[in-house]
């Protein structure tokens, strides 16, 4: 494990060497270049074997968008690359169809079967998911080797026509290179563009994190769907040139082994990278090929060199390095533009709940709460553990569905609202044990968190592209103002991972804030802070209500509760004992009693030590 | 006599090929249980259980008594099989158990090829045929005759998964394995030896996966290099019905499996039946995610 932690601080440190660093940077464009010149010194049988590295390069590319960037397990990718393929093939034989025209055909064909295999596999977890996708895959190859009058049945189709550019037909082998390789750099170029939208980073903050990437505004199920078509377009491109380079195909090529191999160019390149892609690819298809002087233990070499890669480089080859940059570098400085926001109608009742109830078998963990919460105050929920605090965030934002009860946001019902459904609708949370993107950097967990106010899905990327500059430029500013909002704009491009705790909590504020949030629930923000980490956050808390963001508080530490609360919720055992100002609470016998303890018997000192370790 | 009934007769044969899968489910959902891995070499072990068995009848068939022979055989491929799969837990698995889950998954994938590779090398490409030394006597039921070696094999899978159940539910082993696949720090804190444990959880599951690789080649007494893959599909399958991670869930759905493949190649076509228990399982799974006999997975806030 150290070793494993000491490649990793190698890698992805600050301290890589210049030229290194260098070489890093130009990577993609170097293994491009030297692909590109790989037939002028390539004979027949090299040639014939690049080909195949470029074939699988395009299909580790797609696979890549669902595995590395979504963290969703294929393991039946060859299914979209089979059905490309077909669709080409039988475009041309029966509707004779040329493979230009067929191409978007092709592809579409394939999206459709990413949406079908991806709509029914949302809601399982990765490890279900790794058996439907193997499962859908048999199916594909099992009916194509089934209907033989559509598909030719085990000997496949042949005699697929020639694909030409005007009146070149291309039939040679280098042409066919050179046609892959085009088809190559679309497919980077595609895989590029979406890596860096808004969609490249919900991906990621899924893969990093599914609960609170949906609680921080990702719709989540969309944006998986999203990463199963996607990434079958891919195949669905890599699929016809398939077809048109040997003119016939049958199920052989499409087994579940395809699809594993697939899946190991993209673990050997390294999950995520691009250039990992095209190392791993050509690691993959071109090592057995240098094994064939052992001849009949090829395989079995192979099995071991896999064993050996993934025991000391199991982050892959060519791991997507941790770019240091400062994304405000170069970024103008705000006019000023505190413009503080339209004076909201103060008092009126934002939040409204009421007889919420949530049982947990035979637990009511919270029994007829009720409370509301005015625009523009502090609200604060005290009460002992387990008295149904967190479970009342999670029935409010809708990550856990309550028995009974109405809430409503603005005088809006949540009722059968999804969690991301609610972020847009003005309500961000945090939560207990801090739930960050950890493998992402600071910058860009504000900018997942700022997912609901962006502009800009794939499909305006592609259409707005001359908007790009100014969409970029409009989400930086804005994540530099929430970052320098807690404090952590010089942090931007650390990994979140990398704070201190303390910051880590403020980072996750400012997560929540970016949504622009009208209401900001808050689970105890306090814990495992220092008293002079607390003054700080009771600061910050009271500037976000400066920035006309209500918020509503679940805390332990009653230093920080009666110091900036408004008012207070006293919640035990499910109900709602008392509200009040935080003097007339503290006054209140039934509270002393359920919770703060008398003084005389030092309940204090106990109850902050409990309260503030971090769980 | 009774015209023989078709249902029976697949339903035996349902059940003898499910007894089959039950036993190699098994491996996959314990070894998943316990380190969220999906062993796709569990098959392969199936296989090399397989080729062992059949070595050692070659040896032994001509100078003992069948029934000591076939014990025999079974016993040194389930003792050898298991000593492989604790190696290979050892050597390729635990040195990854906190690297990426994908690694893992690939480091399975290559010891599935290896251990396909190794056994041609070292047997050939040819099928080999285990001896016919098993008595075709048998009883009749309904009609169709069921072999006393296949009724043997039946109630040796279920012997072999009673006494799995009880050791893991009734011994304190047992109980730590359990302890172990729900917190693995949390038992280590409990003083629990975690890789010892890990390590039981192959040596077991690949013990299983051996006994039904030797009772498939005395039952269709071919077998092949590549024999694991397709069983292991299908036990996996099984083992996800089940609930992964969930024994006795692994058993049910091994038997639910055998008799899905058993009808559906009876009564409609047997080119299609990989195709009816994929469809059969995606349906499940969209209805209830997490298997048949799955407990929810609690998440933390």
């Amino acid at each position: 494990m150290s070793r494993r932690r000491e490649t990793a601080l190698v890698l992805t440190g600050p301290r890589v060497g210049r030229p290194l660093a260098a070489l890093r940077r130009h990577s993609l464009a170097l293994l491009l270049l030297a692909a590109l010149l790989f037939p002028l010194v390539a004979d027949p049988y090299a040639l014939d074997v690049g080909i195949t590295v470029l074939t699988f390069a395009m299909l580790g590319i797609g696979l890549n968008i669902v595995v590395g960037y979504a963290g969703l397990l294929d393991l039946g990718y060859a299914a979209f690359f089979a059905i490309g393929a077909y669709t080409s093939a039988l475009l041309s034989l029966h509707l004779h169809v040329g493979f230009w025209e067929g191409l978007p055909l092709c592809i579409l064909a394939a999206a459709v079967s990413g949406a079908i295999i991806g709509y029914p596999t949302l809601r399982l977890r990765s490890d279900y998911l790794a058996i439907v996708t193997l499962g859908f895959g048999e199916i594909v190859r099992i009916t194509a080797t089934n209907l033989t009058g559509l598909t030719g049945g085990p000997n496949g189709l042949y005699g697929l026509p020639v694909p030409k550019i005007g009146h070149f037909e291309l039939t040679s082998q280098r042409s066919l290179y050179l046609l892959g390789f085009a088809f190559l750099l679309v497919s980077l170029g595609f895989s590029w563009a979406l890596f860096h939208s808004r969609l490249g980073r919900a991906w990621n903050s899924v893969r990093e994190d599914e609960t609170a990437a949906e609680a921080a505004g990702i719709p989540t199920v969309r944006v998986k769907l999203l990463a199963y078509v996607l990434g079958a377009v891919v195949a669905g491109l890599a699929g016809p040139f398939f077809a048109a380079r040997f003119g016939a195909i049958d199920p052989t090529s499409f087994t579940f082994l395809q699809s594993v191999t697939i899946l190991t160019v993209v673990v050997v390149g390294g999950m995520g990278s691009l250039p990992g892609m095209l190392v791993g690819a050509v690691v993959v298809q071109g090592l057995p090929e240098l094994l064939r002087a052992v001849a009949r233990w090829r395989l079995l070499a192979f099995a071991f060199a896999l064993v050996l890669l993934m025991q000391f480089r199991p982050q892959g080859l060519w791991p997507v390095p941790h770019v240091r940059r400062d994304p405000f570098a170069g970024l103008p400085e705000e006019p000023d533009a505190q413009a503080t926001p339209a004076a909201a109608p103060q008092g009126e009742v934002l939040l409204h709940v009421h007889g919420l109830v949530k049982r947990f078998g035979g637990v009511a963990a919270v029994d007829q709460a009720s409370f509301e919460v005015r625009r523009g105050e502090i609200l604060s929920i005290i009460g002992p553990n387990g008295a149904g605090k967190t479970t009342v965030f999670n029935c409010v934002t809708g990550l856990i569905r309550s028995n009974r009860g109405e809430v409503r946001l603005a005088g809006r019902s949540l009722r059968r609202l999804r969690p991301h459904q609610v972020v847009s609708l003005g309500m961000a949370r945090t939560f207990q044990g801090i739930r960050l993107f950890k493998g992402m950097s600071v910058y860009e967990n504000v900018m997942v968190g700022a997912y609901p106010t962006q502009l800009g899905g794939l499909w305006r990327g592609i259409t707005h592209l001359h908007l790009r500059r100014e969409t970029d430029l409009r989400n930086r500013l804005h994540a530099r103002r929430w970052l320098r909002f807690v404090g952590l704009e010089d942090k931007a491009a650390r990994l979140a991972s990398e704070l201190a705790y303390g910051e880590q909590r403020r980072l996750e504020i400012a997560r929540a804030l970016a949504s622009e949030p009208q209401l900001l629930l808050l689970d105890e923000p306090g814990a495992g802070t220092n008293p002079s980490e607390k003054n700080d956050l009771m600061e910050l808390i009271r500037r976000a209500r400066g920035e006309g963001v209500t918020v509503l508080l679940i805390e332990h530490d009653m230093r920080l509760v009666m110091g900036i609360s408004d008012r207070v919720v006293v919640m035990d055992q499910g109900r709602i004992l008392t509200e009040g100002t935080p003097a007339e609470v503290q006054r209140d016998e039934r509270v002393i009693e359920a919770y703060l303890g008398r003084e005389d018997e030092s309940g204090w000192e106990i109850e902050e030590e409990v309260a503030t370790r971090p769980s | 006599m009774i015209a023989a009934s078709p249902f029976v007769s697949y339903l035996i044969n349902g059940l003898t090929i499910g007894s089959f899968l039950a036993l190699v489910a098994l491996g996959y959902t314990m070894v998943y249980g316990i380190i969220r891995l999906i062993n796709f070499a569990h098959g392969d072990l199936f296989m090399v259980g397989a080729f062992l068995g059949w070595t050692v009848l070659n040896v032994v068939a001509s100078r003992l008594p069948i029934a000591l022979s076939v014990l025999m055989a079974l016993l040194v491929a389930m003792a050898l099989t298991g000593a492989l799969g604790t190696v290979i837990s050892r050597m390729v698995y635990q040195p990854l158990l906190r690297a990426p889950r994908l690694s893992i998954l690939i480091a399975a994938l290559a010891v599935s090829l290896g251990l396909q590779n190794g056994v041609l090398l070292l047997y050939g490409p040819v099928p080999k045929t285990y001896p016919h030394v098993l008595p075709a006597s048998g009883l009749s039921l309904a009609g169709v005759r069921v072999s006393y070696p296949q009724l043997g094999m039946f109630l040796l899978s279920l012997l072999l998964m009673g006494a799995l159940y009880l050791f893991v539910h009734r011994t304190a082993v047992g109980t730590a394995m359990r302890a172990l696949a729900m917190d693995q720090d949390a038992a280590r804190l409990m003083g629990i030896n975690v890789e010892r444990h890990i390590m039981l959880a192959f040596f077991l599951g690949s013990l299983l996966a051996a006994a039904a690789g030797v009772m498939e080649g005395l039952y269709y007494t071919q077998i092949s290099f590549f024999m694991g893959f397709l069983i292991g599909l299908r036990a996996f399958t099984a083992a996800v019905l089940g609930g992964i991670g969930n024994i006795p869930g692994a058993m049910v759905a091994g038997f639910l499996i055998g008799l899905l493949q058993s009808f559906s190649a009876g009564y409609l076509s047997a080119q299609w039946t990989d195709v009816f228990v994929f469809v059969v399982l995606i349906l499940v799974l969209v209805v209830k995610p997490t298997g048949l006999f799955g407990e929810r997975v609690v998440e933390r806030m």
